[in-house]
């Protein structure tokens, strides 16, 4: 309202009226989605009673991601071993195993595999929790003394952040797969599959592995509550399911390379 | 059950100077309003005049800007905050989408508060999901998803979620809307036969006239935000308010 007012006056202070609003309604969101992750984790306890709930959201999230996950994999590991032997082609092929290792455990297999469930599960869980605030069945649950959060939310909270550590891991290992696959068949590389394995197991630490896992487990959380918290929040039929379906999706994203760009700041303050 | 332990299950329902705005606009502006235990009461109105508005106050989906309700002698803010195992009574209510969880079955949706906070042994739960839908006629769906029902049995099984919590205040948001004269009639019948087997109070939000006159102890007129008239389907014919007569004369009752 009050960007509105301040619109009317000069081009320039509508800008800086819209970019107000803009972060106005950034903080909204965000403080909405933070409310809405203490009140699931705080729910936690009380959804002891929910292990049905919890199997048929673990089979959504990770189940059903598993086949469009190995495809994606495959073909990011495979990819990876083409443009780097390509670009290593007069230096030394040596380091394609530490590349796809290290790419894969530490960026793309969190990355990737958080994008997928953020796109795939979590457009469905905005979708599926919008429609259900549209169409009043979040209040009937309200109206039945049923917490819609510790139904709705702890469930997919939990699968979400459970599964994504075992996608990232899956993701991992299917990339290496690929990758090994181009280096067995492309005649132009010259390292072979057990030179590419050994010189990447010298280089890819445990501690790798886990700060992917790590990724994996916080990356779970906000592709299952920023979804959650647009769901909840829907107004205005069916067009209102859309909108809040793709702006958890790209809210989903943003969010996932914010703390992907943090995560690497503290583990490299760490070490 | 007696006339003595029907009046018993019903609950008083009470809102004094109920306002509430939306984005500046203020759709309640002042409702008064008292509900005696056990009586079945229809809201009339045109559309936007605030009559769903009122049943969302009422069972403390939303808050009043202003005014006060009173469910059962508990101001309804405190009943709301009440844990569920410590509320002296239970408010249900059927919404007009019928509102029922798609990825459960009818009878998962009848028994969901049993399920969440009865505590009750597994068979007895399933006896009164029984019953309930045996009361709306909807046995034998209790393995169907709601996507599986038409529109009257989808509300019929939202009756039967709202009977199964034992509930001494029972609100219907337009019960009858989309549905054929034929089923208007069941759904009709069947608030009519709670009232005369459970001795709930009951309120309904409705357009349809007839329907209000034929099962209503008493029926409110909204009109613009407040109550216009309160009285019985009798007393209803004879009314002088524009609004009422407009509402009578085009369901051919004037």
């Amino acid at each position: 309202m009050a960007a509105e007012a301040i619109g009317t006056r000069s081009g320039a202070a509508g800008i800086l009226g819209r970019v107000g609003a803009g972060v106005l309604d950034a903080l909204q969101v965000l403080g909405e989605v933070a409310t809405l992750f203490v009140a699931a984790t705080r729910a936690v306890p009380r959804s002891e009673g929910d292990r049905q709930r919890l199997v048929a959201q673990l089979v959504r999230v990770g189940t059903d991601t598993l086949p469009i996950g190995a495809l994606l994999s495959l073909f990011v590991g495979m990819v990876l071993v083409v443009q780097s032997a390509d670009q290593l082609r007069n230096v030394s092929q040596e380091v394609l195993g530490p590349i796809v290792g290290l790419a894969m455990t530490k960026e793309l297999g969190p990355v990737m595999m958080a994008f997928l469930l953020a796109g795939r599960a979590g457009s469905a869980m905005a979708a599926e929790l919008g429609s259900m605030a549209v169409y009043d069945e979040v209040n009937a649950l309200r109206t039945l003394d049923v917490d819609p959060v510790r139904f709705l939310v702890t469930p997919r909270l939990i699968a979400a952040a459970l599964a994504l550590p075992m996608l990232v891991l899956y993701s991992d290992f299917i990339g290496v797969v690929g990758g090994a696959l181009v280096i067995a068949l492309d005649p132009a590389i010259t390292l072979s599959v057990h030179g590419y394995l050994e010189r990447m197991l010298e280089w890819v630490d445990f501690s790798d592995v886990v700060v992917g896992l790590a990724k994996g487990f916080v990356f779970g959380i906000i592709a299952s509550i920023v979804p959650c918290a647009f769901g909840l929040r829907t107004r205005g039929g069916a067009e209102g399911v859309a909108r809040s379906t793709t702006a958890a999706v790209v809210w989903s994203f943003i969010l996932i390379l914010v703390f992907d760009f943090l995560i690497v700041r503290i583990t490299f303050a760490l070490t | 059950m007696t006339a003595t332990a029907q009046a018993e299950h019903g609950v008083r329902a009470e809102l004094a100077g109920v306002r509430k705005s939306y984005d500046g606009v203020e759709v309640l502006r002042g409702v008064d309003l008292v509900v005696e235990p056990g009586k079945l009461v229809a809201i009339l109105g045109q559309s936007g005049t605030g009559k769903s508005v009122t049943l969302r106050q009422l069972i403390g989906l939303e808050r009043p800007d202003a005014g006060r309700i009173v469910v059962g002698g508990i101001p309804i803010e405190r009943y709301v905050a009440m844990d569920p195992e410590e509320k002296p009574f239970r408010i249900a209510m059927v919404f007009q989408s019928a509102a029922l969880l798609a990825s459960l079955t009818v009878a998962e949706n009848v028994s969901l508060r049993l399920r969440e906070h009865g505590h009750l042994p597994d068979r007895e739960i399933r006896e009164i999901t029984r019953r309930a839908l045996e009361q709306v006629e909807l046995a034998g769906c209790e393995d169907k998803y709601p996507t599986e029902l038409s529109g009257g049995m989808r509300k019929r099984a939202a009756i039967a979620r709202a009977l199964a919590v034992d509930p001494e205040l029972i609100l219907y948001d337009e019960p009858t809307a989309d549905l054929d004269p034929i089923l208007t009639e069941q759904i009709g019948s069947l608030i009519a036969r709670i009232r005369e087997t459970r001795g709930s109070t009951q309120m309904f939000v409705t357009h349809n006239v007839p329907l209000a006159r034929a099962i209503s102890d008493r029926i409110a007129v909204l009109d613009a935000g407040r109550i216009a008239e309160y009285v019985t389907p009798e007393e209803l014919l004879a009314s002088r308010h524009p609004l009422t007569r407009e509402m009578l004369r085009a369901a051919g009752l004037h």
